[in-house]
């Protein structure tokens, strides 16, 4: 039972912590279901064409920001991973906090031109910065900046975001060129504006980001790597259903005289059959039952000690996990009941009884 | 009650024939006590087994109650044993998970009063105070005699006892023989290659190499 345990354990823990990566770029990247982004694509004198482009929108648009990008890193559980510090003007600040979900809760908003940052809280427990610590330090090659950009302001709610000042960003960051943030006056309007940008800026020279192009990238990028795990997982099943497969036949062995003299005083066969199937298919569900208690346990204590606090994702619930792990008790079950078959098929009790099998 | 007729088993060890019964023909009647007298390998167990319905004869025909066991299903064969016949083998066993009231109800687990019935056979068997014993816990004696419990638990019209006193002292295998005779009313079909413990037996057949059985009328 401990082996099947213990197998469940493992199946579990590999696929959800596999999961958690995209799980986490989901999340991670979770405030661009709110954004439409689009910016010229070598040549910046595209950008004024691109505002027009957006005027002739069939897809109403709420509001229309231009703004100013620099790429810092978050901590993953794979290393850095890019996130956007995006340079909004004063005046659109509090409406795209407002649309992505966040309010103010300590601090104030950056300064016109000044070298301040605010970061939404989960930002700031990946990073473990709080207010008055610098985002971007001109010490630090990873988060450059010419000046320290200080943290003026934490954004309360469950998006990761950042945003500095527009007038900032464009005097001290390269490259010099503006990105479109485009609001439109709900989700579901949202979603049509990103088909009908992808759609219709498709070979033109500009980029354009949106949330599902980030979903279909993402499930792009980890479709060869579970892959890679289906047939790890393969692996896996099959090495511990041939060694649950013999352990069951020497279980059996050394039941073997109880078999054979249940069989002699008048057990039919089929019922000595069933009850060993019966009794393997116990242990075996039983295993399985425990091993996905246990894989729960373990993975909401990875989360709670060790991914949470880092501002990581993973899902101690994630029903894939668990659905990987059921081809284990289903391949043992199916070994168990050919050895039990196997080992009845020629039985003959007057071997026991007669002490030829002991 | 059991007709064996022209009975033969022959079996194949390592390639090559064995002869463990040959032609025999014997009955054995309602409540008597039957012998099977001879030494080891002679072919009496073999014989017990025909008649008990656990190996069909290679030749002849074997039939209880006047049914020949060979026009008999997996499942009718296996009611028979559990329901009419009792069985003593020469090992006492016993299953070790279970306790020695427990091991004597296991052949008659669906009756009710099993329970009850299995405590007042093993109080008459002397075995009133190892009730809840594993059989780790009990004698080869003591097991036996908790083996002897099983066979009668359901009231069975046949006992087929092979060798049943052998790992037993003399004493020890007198006192089981008399025991399956004292609370059996039914048959009692005994092999044995002690003629001691056959004093009792209504009629003795004695078997040599398979080949015969001669009757030895007491």
């Amino acid at each position: 039972m401990l082996v099947i345990m213990l197998a469940v354990l493992l199946i579990a823990g590999i696929v959800s912590v596999m999961n958690s990566i995209p799980l986490s770029v989901r999340n991670v990247y979770g405030y661009s279901k709110h954004i439409t982004g689009a910016t010229p694509r070598g040549d910046r004198s595209f950008f004024p064409k691109l505002k027009e482009h957006f005027e002739q929108s069939p897809v109403p648009i709420d509001r229309t920001i231009v703004a100013r990008t620099v790429i810092f890193n978050v901590k993953s559980i794979v290393g850095p991973w890019p996130f956007v510090l995006h340079g909004i003007g004063s005046q659109d600040a509090g409406y795209v906090i407002e649309k992505v979900g966040l309010k103010l809760g300590e601090g104030r908003f950056p300064e016109a031109g000044k070298p301040e940052a605010v970061i939404s809280q989960r930002v700031a427990r990946n990073l473990g910065l709080s207010l008055g610590d610098a985002l971007l330090r001109p010490d630090d090659d990873k988060n450059f900046s010419p000046y320290e950009v200080k943290i003026v302001g934490i954004l309360e709610g469950r998006e990761w975001f950042a945003f500095s000042s527009y007038e900032y960003l464009k005097e001290n960051h390269f490259p010099p060129v503006d990105v479109l943030m485009l609001f439109a006056p709900n989700q579901t309007e949202q979603r049509n504006l990103d088909a009908w940008a992808e759609e219709s800026l498709r070979s033109q020279r500009a980029m354009v980001y949106t949330y599902p192009s980030l979903e279909r990238d993402t499930t792009e990028t980890f479709r060869i790597l579970f892959k890679i795990l289906n047939v790890v997982v393969g692996l896996l099943v099959t090495v511990i259903t041939i060694m649950m497969g013999m352990l069951i036949n020497i279980y059996l062995g050394q039941r073997i005289v109880e078999f054979g003299l249940l069989q002699a005083i008048g057990f039919t066969q089929r019922r000595l059959i069933s009850r060993a199937i019966f009794e393997a298919a116990l242990v075996v569900v039983f295993g399985w039952v425990l091993g996905v208690l246990a894989a729960g346990a373990l993975l909401y204590i990875i989360q709670l000690v060790l991914m949470e606090p880092r501002g990581f994702y993973l899902d101690p619930t994630d029903t894939l996990a668990y659905a990987y792990s059921i081809p284990v008790p289903i391949a043992i079950i199916v070994a168990a009941a050919l050895t039990v078959w196997w080992r009845f098929r020629k039985f003959d009790p007057i071997s026991v009884v007669e002490r030829r099998i002991a | 009650m059991i007709e064996a007729h022209s009975a033969s088993l022959i079996y194949i060890d390592h390639g090559r024939e064995i002869h463990a019964c040959r032609d025999i023909s014997l009955e054995v009647r309602d409540g008597e006590f039957v012998g099977i007298l001879g030494p080891s390998g002679s072919g009496k167990s073999s014989l017990l087994y025909m008649l008990s319905g656990l190996k069909d004869p290679t030749f002849g025909e074997v039939r209880y109650g006047g049914a020949r066991y060979t026009t008999l299903d997996d499942a009718a064969r296996s009611n028979l044993r559990l329901r009419e016949f009792g069985f003593v083998f020469q090992q006492p066993y016993l299953l070790g998970y279970l306790s020695a009231t427990e091991n004597v109800v296991l052949a008659d687990s669906s009756s009710e009063d099993a329970y009850e019935r299995a405590t007042h056979l093993l109080n008459v068997l002397g075995l009133g105070d190892q009730l809840n014993r594993m059989p780790s816990e009990l004698s080869g004696g003591e097991k036996q005699r908790v083996c002897v419990a099983r066979a009668l638990i359901a009231s069975p019209k046949v006992v087929f006892a092979d060798e049943p006193t052998a790992s037993l002292d003399h004493a020890g295998g007198v006192q089981v023989v008399s025991l399956l005779r004292r609370h059996h009313q039914g048959a009692l079909v005994m092999v044995t290659h002690d003629p001691a413990m056959l004093d009792q037996a209504d009629r003795v057949f004695s078997i040599s190499e398979g080949t015969a059985v001669e009757l030895l009328k007491k």
